[in-house]
């Protein structure tokens, strides 16, 4: 049975759309000085001025472009989600992968530790080590990648067990193959889809996480934060100025995080034989 | 010695026909020389008669007078007199104008002073001995049939009652029934001589002689007792007479030897077309020696055992899987293992193979304990799985697939490589054109695929082939194929294989020797028609009888499971003392 998951899981129409809005965003970020005049920063000289030409999403209460700090806003988001997504899906690979080969007391330690990671909630370590630390954009970073690869790991640990007892990895080893040439030949390209389906979530938990922090005020003040503007939009609702401050800001964190998940869920239904509505594949 | 041949050496030109015949026989002595056409088997007859042609040296002394020395009329003397032959065309041997009765008179009154009278009269008497009396005896060669002139020859070989008599390929024209008719005048004629039968049929060979000497391209092989040399051949080149002999009990399909037979060779002989040979023994004729009761003329002492397996044991979780497995697999040889799923088939090949760690026990390959699976164990010894389709990674062309062993073992440059899997897909009869190597395994049959598991197990030049259960899925006719292909493999490379299989009757046709396994031991190994023929262990009679159809026809009640099951416990006791253990002797 030869199944190509990933391309299975981005061909079909939910992904393609949250493929296209995520690509939507990711440009918006890239290209956000072309797209606004305004550095997110800049006091334009008026405060909730109502949207307008030179103002799309008008101004915020201290006088800021909103649009430009939208913009800007992505770029924190991604770059968030992108680099927790590099470094806890790497630890979950290093982890859940050399845990199922080498076994043992080795595997037992790491699996220990998973374990007692998965049972403390995320959000309230984040929320308390935050508090202490006022985290700018690298510890965040790194505390998140932190608090996110156990889940991972344990997923790759049993796929990894899974795909050791399989005919050509026994065939290489008849071979006199090492660890390392069936990690590389025969294991990693097996993992691919469950690796993209991982790094998706993890993505999709920074984005959130990355958010909440903001939202609860507890992460660095000078980065730019969708989650923060939210914040900050809160204390306004009594006037209208809510209408181009918080909707367009909490719109964007969700469709960012609905597309993320869509994508999840394509390519889960993509590699869950159980899932796939065509019985043998598309090849 | 009453005949003693001394390094007799025989050419015709350059054609060295004999190199160096040493031999001793007594009255009763029985030996029958076999081997290909071509041998020298009929040359030997034929120096023994004083009648061989072309260059030679050496002794043939029978009884202390050097035959190849001694004046002509002397030889006559002697020649139908003390040394007869029975020369191998029927058809040519008798003079078709005179009466069988007067051909053999003549025999007698050559050598005895005897009037014609006297001389028909034991003539007539010797042809009644033979089954030939009245009409008969008095009609003409093309009056009788093949049988009853082949009776006419033998009488006149024992005209004068000799005391060595040559059988030169005696029944080689004859049918079966009048084979048989002609093998029981045999049998009593020998009696009291010495006789030597010179044949490439086998059976009359183990038939008619005590003893049995291979000779090849000149040279005698191997020598022993005839029974003894069948059940067990030590020369790799009587296992290859034997192999290709479609005798009545091998189960066997028949296997050619490689290669055909070249004279003058320097070093052995037979080192072109051995599976085993190594450097030595292409450098020195290897000489007869004495090898556990047996003269054998090998570089290496014989077949070499490849694989020991010494008291293997295994367990998952504290349940027995194995319990002391031994095991001996020699060159070139296949050993089926058989027995039902879960007896632990797998779990042992698993083993040998380095997939499981035993929990103790060893595996011997070629003589050196293996205490470590690494590169060179590998290269010699290779797996071929059930399941095609999951042994060849679904990602890896059959190009890729084949490149993987030489690729992790890092041997040769990029070209040689491709070469070598090229070579390798030639073997298997597979295409190696680039649109084949291309191909993912799912495009191909399920037989193409396990064709390329080969191809792979084979790039690293193994000795010995696991083959666990590889045809099982696989339909019957692809099973054919693959079978086939194997077994040619074994004749090309010599490979030792170690066939698993749930299949008794697959293993018949495929094994030299069976182990039949029962709850992680083995309770039988033997000659795979001796275990089939006659199986001792109850369970391996459960598998023949179920194996044949005819399971209903097995009395439950006189042997329920568990009283096979404490036979197979019973094994343990039993193999400690020695005393009942079909284990060959091999």
């Amino acid at each position: 049975m030869h199944i190509d998951p990933l391309r299975d899981g981005f061909s079909n129409r939910f992904a393609l759309m949250a493929l296209s809005i995520l690509l939507a965003i990711i440009l918006m970020a890239i290209l956000a000085p072309v797209l606004t005049r305004f550095p997110p920063d800049y006091y334009t000289g008026q405060i909730f001025s109502p949207p307008s030409y030179s103002h799309p999403l008008g101004t915020d209460s201290m006088g800021q472009d909103i649009w430009s700090r939208l913009l800007f806003g992505a770029r924190t988001t991604l770059f968030v989600a992108a680099s927790v997504t590099l470094i806890s899906t790497l630890l979950s690979f290093l982890v859940g992968a050399s845990a199922a080969l080498i076994g043992g007391l080795y595997e037992s330690f790491w699996m220990r530790i998973v374990d007692a990671m998965s049972s403390v909630p995320p959000m309230i370590v984040m929320i308390l080590l935050a508090a202490y630390l006022r985290p700018n954009l690298l510890v965040m970073v790194l505390l998140l990648s932190f608090l996110s690869w156990p889940i991972g790991a344990r997923i790759i640990r049993s796929q990894v067990l899974s795909l050791k007892e399989r005919g050509h990895v026994y065939a290489s080893r008849t071979f006199g193959a090492s660890w390392w040439h069936i990690l590389k030949s025969h294991i990693a390209p097996e993992l691919g889809p469950l690796l993209t389906a991982i790094m998706i979530q993890d993505a999709r938990r920074a984005v959130f996480m990355e958010a909440a922090m903001g939202f609860l005020g507890v992460s660095d003040p000078m980065v730019i934060s969708w989650g923060k503007m939210m914040q900050q939009a809160l204390a306004f609702t009594y006037l209208n100025v809510w209408e181009w401050w918080l909707l367009p800001t909490g719109f964007a964190l969700s469709l960012t995080l609905v597309s993320l998940s869509f994508l999840g869920l394509s390519l889960e239904t993509a590699m869950d034989p159980r899932l796939r509505k065509d019985e043998l594949g598309a090849e | 010695m009453m005949l003693q041949i001394k390094d007799l050496k025989v050419s015709f030109g350059k054609a060295e026909i004999l190199r160096g015949i040493n031999l001793g026989l007594e009255i009763g002595d029985s030996i029958s020389i076999v081997g290909e056409s071509g041998a020298g088997k009929t040359t030997l007859g034929l120096s023994i008669m004083g009648l061989v042609k072309g260059s030679h040296s050496g002794e043939v002394r029978f009884r202390g007078k050097d035959l190849l020395t001694i004046p002509e009329e002397d030889l006559r003397g002697l020649r139908g007199k003390e040394i007869a032959m029975v020369f191998q065309n029927v058809e040519d041997a008798l003079d078709p104008v005179q009466r069988a009765q007067d051909q053999v008179a003549e025999a007698i009154r050559i050598h005895q002073r005897i009037g014609a009278k006297g001389a028909e009269a034991a003539a007539k008497k010797i042809l009644m001995s033979v089954g030939l009396k009245g009409d008969k005896a008095r009609a003409y060669p093309h009056q009788l049939s093949g049988g009853e002139r082949q009776r006419v020859i033998i009488a006149m070989a024992l005209a004068n009652d000799p005391a060595l008599l040559i059988l030169d390929e005696p029944t080689a024209s004859l049918d079966a029934l009048t084979k048989a008719d002609i093998l029981r005048l045999f049998r009593s004629v020998i009696v009291g001589r010495i006789s030597l039968v010179i044949t490439h049929d086998i059976a009359l060979a183990s038939a008619l002689t005590e003893q049995m000497a291979v000779l090849y391209a000149g040279e005698i092989v191997e020598m022993g007792r005839t029974d003894e040399m069948l059940r067990e051949p030590r020369h790799p080149y009587t296992r290859g007479l034997i192999r290709s002999y479609p005798g009545m009990t091998t189960t066997k399909d028949l296997q050619s030897i490689p290669g055909r037979m070249v004279h003058g060779l320097r070093g052995c002989p037979f080192h072109e077309r051995c599976t085993q040979r190594i450097e030595i023994c292409q450098r020195e004729m290897p000489p007869l020696r004495e090898i556990g009761g047996r003269q054998v003329a090998c570089h290496r002492g014989g077949i070499v055992p490849l694989l020991d397996v010494r008291d293997l044991c295994k367990s998952f979780d504290s349940c027995d899987v194995l319990r002391d497995i031994n095991l001996t697999l020699y060159e070139g040889e296949t050993l089926a293992l058989v027995g039902e799923s879960g007896s632990g088939k797998s779990t042992l090949s698993k083993l040998i193979m380095g997939l499981y760690e035993p929990d103790s026990g060893d595996v011997v390959l070629e003589q050196q304990k293996v205490l470590k699976r690494d590169i060179s164990f590998y290269s010699r010894v290779q797996m071929i799985f059930q399941n095609p389709k999951e042994s060849v990674s679904h990602r890896m062309n059959v190009l890729d697939a084949v490149l993987e062993p030489l690729v992790v073992q890092k041997k040769g440059t990029r070209e040689e490589r491709l070469i070598r899997a090229k070579e390798v897909l030639d073997h298997v009869e597979l295409p190696s054109d680039d649109e084949f190597l291309q191909r993912y395994p799912h495009q191909l049959s399920g037989g193409e695929v396990q064709r390329v598991a080969i191809a792979r197990a084979l790039a690293l030049g193994p000795k010995l082939l696991i083959a666990d259960e590889p045809t099982s899925a696989l339909d019957p006719s692809v099973q054919a194929k693959i079978l086939k292909l194997l077994m040619g493999l074994q004749d090309k490379m010599g490979l030792a294989m170690l066939f698993v299989t749930h299949d008794i009757s697959l293993a018949r046709k495929v094994s030299d020797r069976m182990a039949v396994m029962h709850k992680g031991r083995i309770v039988e190994t033997g000659a795979t028609n001796e275990v089939l023929s006659n199986p001792e262990h109850p369970y391996t009679r459960k598998l023949v009888q179920c194996a044949s159809g005819e399971p209903e026809k097995m009395d439950d009640r006189k042997m329920p499971d568990r009283e096979i099951s404490k036979a197979t416990e019973n094994i343990e006791i039993n193999l400690g003392e020695g005393i009942r253990c079909r284990e060959s002797n091999f």
